[in-house]
């Protein structure tokens, strides 16, 4: 079992609504404009700007990034305490508790997913109270990011464990996937062949990020046909 | 050197070791006997912790529940008084929550005790023969707890498979 993404630029509108979702469903901790200008934003799905082309004929497009999950992560090998570890599903899982905040896995992502928590997780009035049980709110000075929502995948688990039946497609699928209102985020298993997302990675248009780096990511683009 | 500084290093560690233990202990509004309602009412522990087996949470009963029985007093009892008052009041008994797992880790009784089949006396103790309420709990919910049970049943010890 090899869990992994595939995102559909040709549906992708870059609406966002994947990043609002991955926001909300996780507690990300919202910063202040003013640190958010010193780079401590913090967002385990961003939205990356891609300018195509040139003036007059430039397009600028917004193309979701959540964590690549990556076969051969480069974070996992410089943790000195192994708070981020590739598990046997190929979740690159990340655990607070064990985290001393060093930030070397920050400096060695290439894709820069890993947000630091600078302060103590805080939220606008009224959403304090709003947050979701089922996801920790970190404390200061750990490194967070996309756990491909681990904790759906916990409980998705053991209910097909009390319903005596394997884990299905459609029982597993992160905020993002779900939310996405073009359905232009896929998720499942990349090893099986029942699941759509074997079918999408091998498809012609799939690319990966920096794939010249042999970080071999879990999240396969399809890019835009003209 | 300022010899203060050296008192701050025994301090600090005093601290740590106080603020690690779980000695405190809980007063509950009710001083609830479990061996009663086992023995003289022939109740089981999932007849009123009704979640235990379908759900994350166990529950602890209150009022609605309660007043099943206890709508009008069944006996002298001083403790069945004030619960026969809280159902009167409409008020929520303001139990105290003495097992805790901390929110980074994921627990879930459901999978404990439907799926592995663990017994309830494994984590809460003798709870069959107790007179008085939990004051403190049975086993020190820790992380080394959880492993060295997991470890003899031989499932899953990967951190992702529980922290979140």
């Amino acid at each position: 079992m090899k869990w992994g993404m595939v995102i559909d630029l040709q549906k992708c509108t870059g609406c966002g609504e994947c990043a609002a979702a991955c926001k909300l469903e996780n507690n990300v901790a919202i910063v202040e404009p003013r640190e958010s200008e010193m780079g401590r934003t913090m967002l385990w799905m961003d939205m990356l700007t891609i300018y195509e082309g040139e003036y007059p004929r430039l397009r600028v497009r917004q193309i979701p990034r959540p964590c690549m999950h990556c076969d051969h992560p480069p974070c996992t090998k410089v943790c000195p305490v192994r708070a981020t570890y590739m598990n046997e599903e190929g979740i690159v899982a990340q655990i607070y508790p064990q985290c001393i905040g060093c930030r070397y896995c920050m400096a060695a992502c290439p894709y820069t997913v890993k947000s630091f928590n600078w302060y103590k997780p805080s939220f606008p009035p009224g959403m304090d109270r709003a947050t979701n049980p089922d996801v920790s709110v970190r404390p200061v000075g750990v490194v967070e990011k996309c756990t491909f929502c681990i904790h759906r995948l916990q409980m998705a688990k053991e209910q097909a464990k009390f319903e005596a039946r394997d884990l299905r497609e459609g029982d597993f699928q992160p905020a993002c996937a779900d939310s996405c209102p073009t359905g232009a985020i896929v998720f499942g298993d990349l090893e099986n062949r029942d699941h759509q997302v074997n079918h999408l990675a091998h498809s012609p248009r799939a690319e990966k990020l920096l794939e010249d780096l042999g970080t071999e990511p879990k999240v396969i683009y399809l890019k835009e046909v003209d | 050197m300022n010899h203060w500084k050296l008192l701050t290093i025994p301090a600090f560690l005093l601290f740590f070791v106080g603020g690690c233990s779980d000695s405190g202990r809980f007063s509950q509004p009710i001083a609830y006997n479990h061996k009663k309602h086992i023995e003289e009412a022939g109740l089981g522990c999932f007849d009123c912790h009704t979640g235990a087996q379908t759900h994350q949470k166990a529950s602890i009963p209150n009022i609605h529940f309660c007043k099943n029985c206890h709508e009008e007093a069944m006996t002298d009892s001083k403790e069945e008084e004030k619960l026969v008052g809280f159902i009167k009041k409409n008020e929520l008994i303001p139990w105290v929550q003495v097992h805790r797992v901390p929110d980074h880790a994921y627990f879930s009784h459901r999978r404990h005790v439907s799926l592995g089949k663990i017994a309830c006396q494994d984590c809460h103790g003798d709870v069959n023969n107790m007179t008085l309420p939990f004051t403190k709990p049975h086993v020190s919910i820790n992380m080394e707890f959880c492993i060295r049970c997991h470890e003899s049943k031989q499932v899953t010890t990967d951190c992702a498979a529980c922290h979140r």
